[in-house]
């Protein structure tokens, strides 16, 4: 009897996310489609952009809907109280809204980065020196989303999370931009190899210890929650 | 013989920037109906939603079914359905995937007791929830907490903005559920008459504070309206428990709480003629607690 209930919150947001998650990957599918049809018929300046384009937007907004659905529209929309009269703490609330947004947005960024990876280096479209730069720029976007997630739980507000969005891409634009100038990074883009110095590999792993960082954080400010309602 | 108890609470309280819930106590065994009364914003919805554990008071203990709340709300909360009137269910959805997803987290969930309610409450569980009026949402809300078979009901308004036809469902499908004798049933209203009609149990709520907390018919029975002649312009005595005065020329007609048999000679005695003595509705007990917290509250506004 005294079993979590976590296992059925996560399969009813999966069941209620079904349509969004399929009509998403159809478009991101549709979008790989028209990036392999493009391949070698436009220049490579263009094909990065679209590249961008076509696989970030589709899996980006994707992240963004689903945790509008399945957390901040859960306090607009008053369903949560009828969540939090059933046998389930703040923490437990908590842990499933991370079990449904972490697994669907970072499989399906694991899917596009892999694609991406595949038309930029497998294809050999960029020198295999731009590989550790290419693998921050998808940690980045990685980390941008897990701010967007952390403070739209903490929240649970629609002003506040839309804020955090236009915050989230201003920094990772700039970010990006400020890493790619570094010297022990932007001196080996221009090689011919793979080379994971220690400034490469330093803000790989700086990057998923934010991420795990604000995963903990909001663990922890969420148990502290005396409302919850 | 000595009923557990449903709920206790202990002075709890809880502020806010406008509004603060002071020193609250609530109790009563399982088995009762117990009836919150008071205005909108008295606190009532606060209340129910500490008892939920929905909101963690400031001080104060909250023990629901034995279970301290909210420390041990997972173990209380699986014998206590809850309906709001500001709950919803999922709009693209239908009544039973709601139905499904209780299911599966309460193994006591009845399906002939869901399907009888079905019936009863006509509704058709292949509906979605957005194509529901909003009689049939507080039904669909209401099988989903009754057909759990919980030991505790907790309603929040629940017949608000009803018509009389559905209230009067609402009201008979909270009468059946309470023919397990140790089920417990704790709701709000400010509709007076579905309290009288269904509480053993009577708490007065205003301003954030327990006026009185009652069993019904002693709640009912300590208050009565004494009507007066006052032919010469006489004071009326000095009692604590004069809860409202209304003068029309020399006729007044006296509220008093806490009645005895001996308030009818205190106000002949201070040269009042009683001509009669009438037991009042709750409602009318509900305008004249109303009345009477707002003409005290106003000194201390103004200090």
């Amino acid at each position: 009897m005294s079993a979590s209930i976590v296992p059925q919150l996560v399969k009813k947001d999966f069941r209620l996310m079904s349509r969004t998650i399929a009509m998403f990957s159809l478009i991101s599918l549709v979008c790989i489609g028209i990036l392999a049809a493009l391949f070698g018929h436009v220049p490579t300046w263009m094909l990065l952009n679209l590249g961008f384009l076509l696989l970030v937007s589709p899996v980006g907004t994707c992240g963004i809907v689903i945790l509008m659905k399945t957390n901040v529209f859960e306090k607009e929309k008053s369903t949560q109280p009828f969540i939090m009269s059933l046998p389930v703490t703040v923490r437990e609330f908590t842990r499933a809204k991370l079990l449904v947004n972490l697994p669907l947005f970072g499989g399906l960024w694991l899917v596009i980065s892999a694609v991406g990876f595949y038309f930029a280096f497998g294809l050999g479209l960029f020198p295999l020196s731009t590989v550790p730069f290419a693998a921050m720029i998808f940690l980045g976007g990685f980390v941008a989303y897990t701010v967007i997630l952390c403070i739209s739980l903490v929240f649970q507000s629609l002003g506040i999370t839309v804020l955090s969005i236009a915050i989230a891409e201003m920094a990772t634009s700039a970010y990006l931009s400020t890493i790619a100038y570094l010297d022990p990074i932007a001196h080996h883009v221009a090689g011919a190899q793979v080379v994971w110095n220690s400034a490469a590999i330093t803000i790989a792993a700086a990057q998923v210890a934010v991420a795990l960082f604000l995963i903990v954080a909001t663990v922890f400010i969420q148990n502290m929650k005396r409302d919850f309602i | 013989m000595h009923l557990p108890m449903a709920i206790e609470c202990r002075g709890i309280s809880k502020s806010y920037p406008h509004f603060q819930l002071r020193d609250v106590d609530l109790s009563f065994e399982q088995g009762t109906v117990m009836g919150l009364v008071g205005p909108n914003g008295a606190g009532k919805s606060t209340i129910l939603r500490i008892v939920m554990g929905l909101l963690g008071p400031e001080s104060g203990s909250v023990k629901v079914l034995g279970y301290s709340m909210p420390d041990e709300q997972i173990a209380a909360k699986r014998n206590i359905g809850f309906v709001a009137e500001d709950m919803r269910l999922y709009e693209s959805e239908t009544i039973a995937f709601h139905m499904d997803f209780i299911k599966s987290i309460f193994d006591t969930w009845d399906d002939d007791y869901a399907s009888l309610l079905l019936r009863r409450f006509d509704l058709n569980k292949n509906q979605k929830v957005k194509g529901l009026s909003h009689g049939q949402r507080v039904k669909a809300t209401l099988l989903l907490a009754l057909a759990r078979r919980p030991s505790l009901l907790v309603f929040d308004e629940p017949t608000t903005g009803l018509d009389p036809a559905v209230r009067r469902e609402v009201l008979d499908e909270m009468m059946n559920a309470l023919e397990d004798e140790t089920r417990s049933i704790l709701f709000s209203s400010h509709n007076t008459l579905d309290v009288e009609q269904i509480s053993d149990y009577i708490t007065f709520v205003h301003g954030g504070r327990v006026l009185d907390s009652r069993n019904k018919e002693e709640f009912i029975d300590g208050w009565r309206r004494l009507r007066l002649t006052n032919a010469n312009g006489a004071a009326l005595p000095k009692l604590l428990n004069i809860k409202g005065v209304q003068q029309s020329g020399r006729l007044w007609a006296v509220i008093v709480n806490d009645y005895d048999d001996d308030v009818p000679a205190q106000f002949s005695g201070a040269g009042l003629e009683v001509n009669a003595v009438e037991r009042l509705t709750l409602e009318e007990i509900f305008l004249a607690n109303v009345n009477f917290a707002k003409a005290n509250a106003q000194p201390e506004l103004a200090s």
